[in-house]
Order: structure tokens, then sequence, then C-alpha cells
């Protein structure tokens, strides 16, 4: 626990020397997302305009500042800090005073203005620089008025990408089990909670979901014969793959491309770790050891296997290097390191720590050193994934005996819970 | 004198030719009746004694047995084996119930079993269905130790999937933390 909140205090010591430099830096560098620290940024996002009043008016402006807000990387300023003079204001450049916005700690301004014809929403966006008046976004959109909420995500993406250099997460779709004791079903749902539909509906155990890069294809254990099989579902037209019908426990960890999947497999003295291709049915042993191997993920390029083993009597991780086959033990500190994962650049690894008998969400370097522990709530945290640009971690907490979906940035800042259902939600995984 | 000599010794040796072989087969036949069998001599009677008693005794060991497989099947739900946490191995507290298990599988022939392996709910999803079922194997192997066809017991592990005990004290996670027995209806 020592190390721990040492581990804490440094990171608030360098975010407050952050804040302090970032403060004295210029101002057009907006965000160096992969520093230790940035400083947030005020943000306003006034009323979208529309030549008939709508509701849609102050739905998507509120639900743009939601989006801003989760990403962690703005201050929202609140509606009632925008009075009638700024309400008034038009959209274009030439119209708006900079420096009004400015005296009340303005740095950006997103303004809006939609127009809807025949049940066609267009929309047209402008980001503004208040130091200089500079127009940093102008973009127009178009969607069916009912899909509203996707072209705000995809607005609020855009405006993360021209902010920070990276898109944002806010137009993906999260994969994750939803249920109770016994009866587990595999959900999607669009990140604010949305679109939710359900991807396995057996009334039975189906858990574990893992999906390919590109999507189309989603492996999941179930219990829906008796025991936990191994299968792949098709997106494009709902086909549904057996991976693995044999003895013993199969459990996806991880796709390697667009249409193969790493899985592990625990039967008699041994566990395997197999890839699969879905596409030509080809089985492939990558490891195989005594005991119990888990958790297997190849690093970005394809250079490195992640893996967890009890050969040291408890879980830890290790990595493999492709080339040479050596093995290296990335984990020492504590007595349980489980569930690796990668970040898109193969930089970090995400993952499970025992820690005063909390199971926190850390994350070291590619080469083990540098642990960092990003939740410190003392309880039950599990299934860490880095988001597609990696600046964030989707995880599971179990707190009060109920499991939730959670989202931070990768330095364990701006930790927000994601809610899709009323009952238990856990293992959650990115989807496009 | 002389024939009666001979007749005495014809009817003797007549009787004691003959008397076996209508006696014996009243008794044989019917054992229960208590009359005719009352009547004769005894040895017959001790080997009539004895001939019932095995028989009473097999009958009584084969109901003996009978009972004890009708217990362990109504009881083999309450014989979970349960095991420290994150480990699989089986402890020592744990082994006269393993061995019952064990001693009624030898005894049962035809009987098939399924292992679950059951975690807390501490720990990574992926790792404890990995522990699970290392637990459900290392069940199968000591009962296959002891002389059980390995092809009578089938293993599936649960993961922290169904905890027994819904609390998250160390007590719940002690009696989640198990191998679970179960008749496999399958064969």
């Amino acid at each position: 626990m020592k190390k721990a909140k040492r581990m804490i205090l440094i990171l608030c010591a360098l975010f407050a020397a952050g804040v302090f430099i970032a403060g004295t830096a210029e101002a057009r560098v907006y965000l160096d997302i992969y520093g230790k620290s940035f400083k947030k940024i005020t943000v306003a996002v006034p009323y979208f305009k529309s030549d008939k009043a709508d509701r849609l008016q102050t739905d998507m402006s509120d639900l743009l500042n939601k989006d801003l807000d989760l990403s962690g990387f703005f201050i929202v300023a609140p509606q009632s800090l925008l009075d009638k003079e700024f309400l008034g204001e038009g959209v274009e450049k030439q119209e708006i005073n900079f420096g009004s916005w400015r005296s009340v700690g303005i740095e950006l301004l997103c303004k809006g203005k939609f127009q809807i014809k025949d049940g066609e929403l267009i929309f047209e966006a402008f980001l503004y620089d208040t130091l200089d008046g500079s127009m940093m976004l102008a973009k127009r959109y178009r969607s069916r008025q009912e899909d509203w909420r996707r072209l705000v995500h995809r607005l609020a993406d855009d405006i993360l990408l021209t902010v920070t250099g990276d898109k944002g997460i806010m137009s993906s779709r999260i994969v994750f089990v939803g249920g109770r004791r016994g009866l587990k079903e595999i959900y999607m749902a669009d990140i604010d909670g949305f679109n939710l539909k359900k991807i396995t509906n057996y009334n039975n155990i189906s858990v574990a979901p893992s999906v390919s890069p590109s999507g189309r294809y989603i492996a999941f254990t179930s219990y829906k014969e008796g025991r936990p099989n191994l299968y792949v579902k098709d997106m494009e037209g709902g086909r549904e793959i057996v991976a693995d019908r044999s003895d013993g426990m199969k459990v996806c960890s991880s796709w390697f491309n667009n249409s193969t999947l790493v899985y592990s497999h625990t039967a008699g003295k041994h566990s395997t770790i197999y890839t699969y291709n879905v596409a030509t049915g080809e089985r492939r042993t990558i490891l195989q050891r005594e005991g119990i191997v888990t958790s297997a993920s190849f690093s970005p390029n394809g250079s490195k296997l992640l893996f967890v083993s009890d050969m040291y009597g408890s879980p830890q991780i290790f990595a493999r290097d492709t080339a040479s086959g050596d093995i290296k033990r990335l984990t020492y500190y504590g007595n349980y390191n489980s569930a690796p994962s990668f970040s898109p650049k193969g930089d970090l690894i995400t993952f499970v720590s025992q820690i005063e008998g909390a199971f926190e969400i850390s994350v070291m370097n590619a080469d083990g050193s540098n642990q960092r522990v990003l939740t410190n709530g003392g309880a039950l945290n599990d299934s860490p994934q880095f988001s597609p640009c990696g600046r964030y971690i989707l995880y599971c907490s179990q707190i009060g005996g109920r499991y939730s979906l959670h989202i931070m940035l990768y330095n364990g800042e701006n930790k927000r819970l994601l809610k899709f259902t009323d009952n238990n939600e856990e293992q959650p995984r990115f989807a496009p | 004198m002389k024939y009666f000599l001979v007749l005495s010794i014809v009817c003797a040796v007549m009787f004691a030719g003959c008397s076996p072989k209508v006696v014996q087969p009243t008794y044989q036949a019917t054992p229960g009746q208590g009359q005719g069998a009352a009547v004769t001599t005894d040895t017959g009677e001790k080997d009539r004694r004895g001939d019932v008693t095995a028989e009473e005794l097999a009958r009584a060991e084969r109901e003996r047995l009978r009972m004890l497989d009708e217990k362990m099947r109504t009881s083999l739900s309450q014989q979970d084996i349960f095991f420290e946490f994150d480990s699989y191995a089986v402890q020592a507290s744990e082994l006269p119930k393993l061995q019952a298990v064990g001693n009624w599988l030898k005894q049962s022939k035809t009987t098939a079993i399924i292992v679950e392996g059951h975690c807390d709910e501490r720990g990574t999803v992926e790792y404890n269905f990995a522990l699970g079922q290392k637990r459900a194997e290392s069940v199968k192997e000591h009962l296959v130790k002891m002389g059980v066809e390995g092809s009578r017991i089938k293993t599936v592990s649960y993961g922290k999937e169904v905890p027994i005990v819904p609390g998250h004290t160390e007590d719940a996670w002690a009696k989640n933390r198990r191998a679970h027995f179960k008749i496999d209806q399958k064969g």
C-alpha cells in the first residue's frame, strides 16, 4: 500500500507540475496528450441555432457538452454562464465577439446551426479559438433526424481530433457481458448507452466477449451446450462459428488480426494457447505449458506474446519474444498480476494487480518497468482494455457487490461510469 | 430267521439308500416349511442354517451397498471439496470426502460424474476460468489415482460465474472456492 500511495503522490506531483508548465506554454499548442499530464481546455457550446425552434437545439448541445466532458480533455462551461449577450450571437466568425468569450475564461467556442429537411438533419459546426478568433474546424454533417446522437458523437470526435491530434471515442460502441448469476448475455451498445442490443440470447451463461479489430467478429464462451465452448458470431449475416468444442475450458482473449483469434485452452495437465482463423478454420498451437496459461495477446507488431502463467505459483505476466522464443517475466510486485492488454502503439500494458487485497487497474511499460496504479478504490477491478486511440482505459469495477463499467484516461484521471442496463455489467470491450 | 435277517438288511440298505433321496428334496424344495424339516437329522438342520445365513449376509451386504450408493447419490452435492485462494491443490482436510466419493465410484461401476470447478469472485475473470478447470482436474486426478476410470469423470469449469454463497466476505469466498460433484446423467 505504501508503494501504491507513493505512486499516487508522484502522479499528483507530476500533475501539479504539468499544470504549471502548461499554463506558461504557448496557447496554440493545444494538448500534449502523451505527456505525463496536461491542462484541460475550457470550452463553451451555446445552444445550436435552427430556423425553427426545435428540441434538438438544446438536446444536441447538451449531448456535445456531455461528450466533451467525458473525453477528459475539456472543462465544459455550464449553460448558466452563457447569458443573453452570448445566446443572441450568430455562428459566423464576423458575428462573434471573441473578447467577451475570453473575458469569461472560454478558450474554445463551438457553434452550430442545423435544418431538418424531409427527415434529414443537416448540421454545420464551427470551432473557434477565442484567443485570436481563428477557425479550427468548420464541417457539415448529415444524418437521419433520429440519428442525431450519432451525428453529435461524430462532431465530438472531430473536435478531439482537431484539438488533440487523435480521434475521440464517442462514436465507439462497447461490447460487454450483462446479467446476473447463472444468466449472462453479451450485449453491444453505443458508448452513451443508446442502441443497446443483444449479441447472444441463449438464456444461459455467455461470457468473455472479444471483438475482432474490424468489428466483424465477436468471439465468446458460452455454456449453452452444457460446457464452456468457444463460438464466434459473424456480425455480417449473423452466422455463428464453433471455434472449439473439445473438453476443457476455452476462452478467447484477443485477436491477432481481422480473422484470427487467440484463445487459451485448459484441460488435463496442460494449458495451450492457440490461434484460430475463423475464415479458414486453421488452428495453430502457439504455446503449451503445464498448469495455467491464459490471457494471451500479441503486441501490435506481433513481436511479443503476452500471457499470464502460474509457473511461479501465482498468476504473473510474461512476454515471449516471437523471434527468439525467450520468455521474460514482467511483473514482480505482489502475488497476483493478470489480464494484461497492450496499448495500440505497443508501448504500454494495462493489467490487474492485487494490492493490499484489492484488485487495481495498473499500467506498465512494455518491458515491465515503471508500474503505475490507476485505481485506488480498494475494489475489485478487472478487464482493462485500451481504447483504439490509446488514450483511454475501459474497465470493470465491482463496488458494493455490483459490477459496472468505467472509463478513464490512461493516466488514471477522469474516471467515469458507463451505464447500459439495470443489471450487472462486466468484461467490456471496445467495438469500432 | 435267516430270511428275516436278510430282509432287515435289505430294508436297512433300502432305507439307508432311500432316506436322503426322499427327505432331502423335501426341505430343499420347500425350505420354509417347518413340520417335514423338523423330523430331519441334526446335521441337516445345521446345513440349512448355514445356507440361509450366507445368503442373508450377501443380501444384507447388497442392501448396505445400495443404501450407501443411495446415500452418496443424495448427498453428492454436499461433498464439495474446498480450496485455498488462488490454489488448485487438494488440501489434506478435504481428502476424507474425496476418498468417500472415490470408494463409492469404485463400487458403483456404471456411474459417471461431472466435477465442476468454481472460484470466488476475487481475481480476474479469465484467470478464474482456468483456475476452476484446474480445481476440477485436481479432484479428477485424485479419483483416478484411487482407481476410478478417468473416462467416467468429466470436468467443467465455471470460473466465478456460479457462486454458491452470494456475500463478499472471507467466509463466503471460502465456500465458493470449491469442486462440486454431480451425477452425469448422460453417462
